[in-house]
């Protein structure tokens, strides 16, 4: 959700580049609602993101089996602590030809390793949107 | 003779159990998923997740539903957890009392996870899915509030995701995206159910796509 949250404050620049940007959860089209139309996870804490009613701004795509998230390769079905992981968060760019041009996965080791992660991201995009 | 009458049958068995190759090679599903390489543990997180993705989809579409109601008894958890999850997306409301016992008594929560997440989809016993908000587990009350959200909608849930089961996946599909490669094709729903299909984007403009868990 940082991710996402982080994403939003660049969405202007992601615009400028005519980039579309979706975000696939391996769960039913309900959870994928609220995780795109309700900020449950950041709104329980103090951050930068507490107050915001949602943080999500691209199109959020439910995939239900994980039949995406395995094409990809990020599907990974096992038990952490007591929930749960259907997958590994990961970023994909993809340039205008539609060739994979960069697989990122999040460093999550930091605090603000959500803002390097984004800035990492946005380079390949704009790589991607020159091609 | 009459001892001799008796013996063929159990002889016969016994033959035809060393010479059957059935069913040691070929396993029901949740027998699989009992053997696996790489159980679904978090030591294992990277390595057999094919495995673990391949026989879950033969659970979900090909396990014998009393096969997977008697693994709601299972010994094992993980067993128990794939049963609860694919009697779930099967539909089958006869299982969901069985659900709910899950819920209430299961020690583990990875177990009650699936059977509430289970009882959401099939918009059944709402009173335990009540209870289970208020679950010693913050992973069960999680999903509770889901499944809770799930029973106030007329919306059926359920049939997308058996629909998304029965599309099936291939094995030699697993993890084949690769970068400087085209971008493999996908379908999938938008957060209101319609579907979307990757390509209809692909080649247009530049595309970010996030794979992300409910909380990154």
């Amino acid at each position: 959700m940082h991710e996402q949250a982080q994403l939003r404050l660049k969405k202007d620049e992601v615009q400028k580049l005519g980039a579309e940007v979706f975000v696939v959860l391996a769960m039913d089209h309900y959870r994928t609602r609220v995780f795109k139309e309700e900020n449950l996870v950041l709104s329980t804490f103090k951050n930068p993101f507490t107050g915001e009613p949602s943080l999500v701004f691209g199109t959020a795509l439910s995939d239900p089996a994980g039949s995406a998230s395995a094409l990809y390769g990020v599907s990974r079905k096992y038990v952490r602590g007591e929930a749960w992981v259907e997958n590994d968060p990961c970023w994909f760019v993809i340039d205008r030809k539609g060739t994979l041009t960069c697989a990122y996965p999040p460093n999550f080791s930091g605090a603000n390793f959500y803002e390097k992660d984004i800035d990492h991201v946005l380079e390949e995009l704009r790589k991607a949107a020159e091609e | 003779m009459t001892k001799h009458f008796l013996c063929v049958p159990v002889m016969l068995s016994a033959v035809l159990a060393l010479s059957s190759p059935g069913r040691a090679e070929n396993p029901s599903p949740l027998e699989s998923y009992r053997n696996l390489k790489y159980p679904p543990t978090r030591e294992n997180s990277d390595r057999g997740w094919q495995e673990r993705v391949q026989v879950e989809f033969d659970i979900v579409n090909s396990a014998e539903l009393g096969a997977l109601q008697a693994g709601l008894k299972d010994q094992s958890p993980f067993v128990r957890s794939i049963a609860a999850r694919a009697l779930g997306i099967r539909g089958d409301k006869d299982s969901a009392e069985a659900l709910a016992e899950l819920v209430k008594t299961d020690p583990e929560a990875m177990v009650r996870v699936r059977a509430v997440e289970s009882l959401g989809l099939l918009k059944m016993q709402p009173a335990v899915i009540a209870l289970a908000k208020k679950d010693k587990s913050d992973a069960v009350q999680w999903v509770a509030r889901m499944a809770a959200g799930q029973l106030k909608s007329e919306t059926d849930f359920r049939e997308p995701v058996q629909k998304a089961y029965e599309a099936g996946i291939k094995p030699d599909k697993l993890g084949v995206a690769r970068v400087g490669q085209p971008a493999p094709d996908f379908t999938a729903l938008t957060s209101d159910g319609k579907p979307f299909k990757l390509s209809t984007v692909l080649g247009r403009k530049p595309i970010l796509i996030y794979f992300a868990v409910f909380d990154g």
